[in-house]
């Protein structure tokens, strides 16, 4: 092996000179700096396999250049051959130590044999992250059931087929929409999302398929949907269980026949459009209630991906953790570079409600409120100590929030027992995101209990 | 008694071409004098790390080019369980720089 990109770390003129010289006449690329600062500033941009270290720099302890080095083979150099010396170099990562002088022979042998074991740990990383990626898309996570979820997305990411995303509030439901995206031959072509709850119900077709000029009231000009807008690319309608029965009928006509009417007629237009839908709602059984078309929902599932809460996902909270921290102290210009064990094992061992949303608050909560190098346990919210957090506040799709009035209600009327259990497990499996565990808690029954309600609710909707 | 292995040098002439082991030895040349300079600074103002310092660069340096005295001294000089304090290694280490660069120069021209 030759040519390789090595950083000479050497603040002794002749010293530097006689290396520079042998390391180039053993064929490598050699960049030289003088100073621990300069060391970095040279790793940082051109990325180097080897550095040479020299331990006595006038600025800063080589060992510190060490433990900021990121990426290439150390190799220690230096005229104080003690034990306790090189002992201490590998503490620190060092891969070999020579002590001063070297021959040529030795320096060509160690650096041959670092440059070798470093290839072997880029090709174990990268067959590992081959075999169980920790990043898929805008994903990251390296559980059993994210990389589920990445086979799946990937699998299905060149047809054309609808994909219906489902899991609890927080998930992620909307990154995978757009990794299906990225994955596709569509990525270059627009990714539209459109959260189908958000909008009012009567204004959601306009939304989604365009209106024309003086449809209704209000529509001074014609204008595009997200339909249209979709055009080439990947359709994204979140909370789709939210929209109104109208809509879903114009819906199953724009996938049945590709033509998207906007509101207010007109001439209809042929549009290339790949469909996700998502929900945090049981969308089977909303169908098996009659709230969402069962023919629309056959056209939406073809794929369905389960996206799984963050409780289930293993390491992956101290994996995102450890990105969510990265991402907020840049963002907020603070110095947390780590999280300390402890930290990661408050993180590790809550079960996360609200999941990956949730977290990602908890650590920017940290970062803003906190300073230092080390993000501590102490420094997350006592309620996360405890292990009880609640979940960020979720906005409600409008459809659930009972009307705010002034006039005192009316009593509900009576209305047969097994209907108003049947209301209040679904209102508890809803408000947890359709956890049996947590629903059955709450409504304080065995889950079994749910579990055996699900099952005769769905016989008798076949 | 010269302080000086000829072996180190045969060896650099084998890897080097002249002009540039020349060049590398008149880069020695300016390094001892900075280094010699900066050691009995750091003795005499009593700077213990820099006194170090100075001495692990000059063993190193002098090693890489065969000054085989020179660096055995400054060995003395860094370890700090040294017997001989630098009002008594420094004045050698000096005597001992002069004449193995006298030696290089001899040596390679």
């Amino acid at each position: 092996m030759s040519g390789a990109r090595i950083l000479l770390i050497e603040d002794t003129p002749s010293q530097a000179e006689l290396a520079l010289a042998q390391l180039r006449a053993l064929g490598h690329e050699v960049r030289h700096a003088a100073t621990g600062r300069e060391a970095l500033a040279i790793a940082e941009s051109w990325r180097p396999e080897v550095a040479l270290v020299d331990l006595g720099l006038p600025d800063m302890k080589g060992f510190e250049v060490m433990e900021r080095l990121d990426g290439p083979a150390m190799v220690v150099v230096t005229a104080q051959g003690s034990v306790a010396t090189a002992v201490e170099a590998m503490k620190r990562g060092a891969g070999d130590f020579i002590v001063k002088p070297w021959k040529r022979e030795r320096l060509h042998a160690t650096i041959e044999s670092e440059l070798e074991k470093r290839r072997l740990r880029v090709e174990l990383r990268a067959a590992k992250e081959a075999l169980n990626p920790s990043r898929f898309g805008p994903f990251i996570g390296a559980s059993a059931a994210m990389q589920a979820v990445y086979r799946t997305i990937q699998a299905v990411a060149a047809s054309k087929a609808s994909v219906f995303v489902t899991g609890e509030s927080g998930t992620g439901k909307e990154l995978a929409a757009e990794a299906l995206h990225g994955a596709s031959p569509r990525a270059k072509g627009p990714f539209v999302a459109l959260n189908c709850g958000a909008i009012p119900k009567d204004l959601l077709e306009a939304e989604i398929f365009g209106v024309v000029k003086g449809a209704f009231t209000g529509a001074g000009e014609s204008r595009d949907g997200a339909a249209q807008r979709a055009d080439g690319g990947t359709l994204f309608l979140d909370e789709i269980g939210e929209m109104p029965a109208e809509a879903q009928v114009k819906l199953l006509r724009f996938i049945q026949t590709g033509v998207a009417q906007p509101v207010g007629g007109g001439e209809g237009r042929r549009l290339d459009v790949r469909f996700v839908a998502a929900t945090n709602r049981d969308i089977q059984a909303e169908v098996a209630e009659g709230r969402f078309r069962e023919d629309l929902f056959w056209r939406l599932y073809v794929v369905p991906v389960e996206l799984p809460p963050l409780r289930e996902r293993g390491a992956d909270a101290v994996l995102l953790a450890r990105h969510f921290l990265a991402v907020f102290a840049k963002e907020e210009g603070k110095g947390f570079r780590r999280l300390a064990p402890e930290a990661e094992a408050v993180i590790q061992a809550n079960p996360w409600p609200g999941n990956v949303r949730q977290l990602q608050n908890v650590i920017r909560n940290a970062v803003v409120l906190h300073e230092g190098e080390t993000l501590e346990a102490a420094m997350l919210p006592a309620a996360l100590l405890r292990g009880a957090v609640p979940a960020p506040a979720e906005p409600r799709p409008a459809a659930t929030v009972p009307p705010v009035t002034m006039i005192e209600a009316a009593p509900p009327p009576i209305e047969p027992l097994a209907a108003m259990e049947k209301r209040a497990i679904l209102r508890a499996l809803e408000e947890t995101g359709q956890d049996v565990a947590a629903a059955a808690r709450l409504l304080e029954v065995n889950p079994s209990t749910i579990y055996r309600k699900l099952q005769a609710w769905k016989g008798q909707a076949t | 008694m010269e302080s000086f292995d000829p072996g180190v040098i045969a060896a650099l002439r084998e890897d080097l071409l002249a002009d540039a082991l020349r060049g590398i030895l008149r880069t020695f040349e300016a390094d001892l004098a900075r280094l010699l300079g900066e050691l009995v600074a750091a003795a005499q103002a009593g700077r213990r790390d820099a006194y170090l310092h100075a001495a692990h660069a000059i063993a190193g340096a002098a090693g890489a080019v065969g000054l085989t005295g020179l660096e055995g001294l400054a060995r003395i000089a860094m370890d700090p369980d040294q017997p001989e304090g630098p009002a008594a290694i420094v004045p050698r280490i000096l005597a001992e720089g002069r004449a193995g660069l006298a030696a290089l120069v001899r040596e390679i021209g």
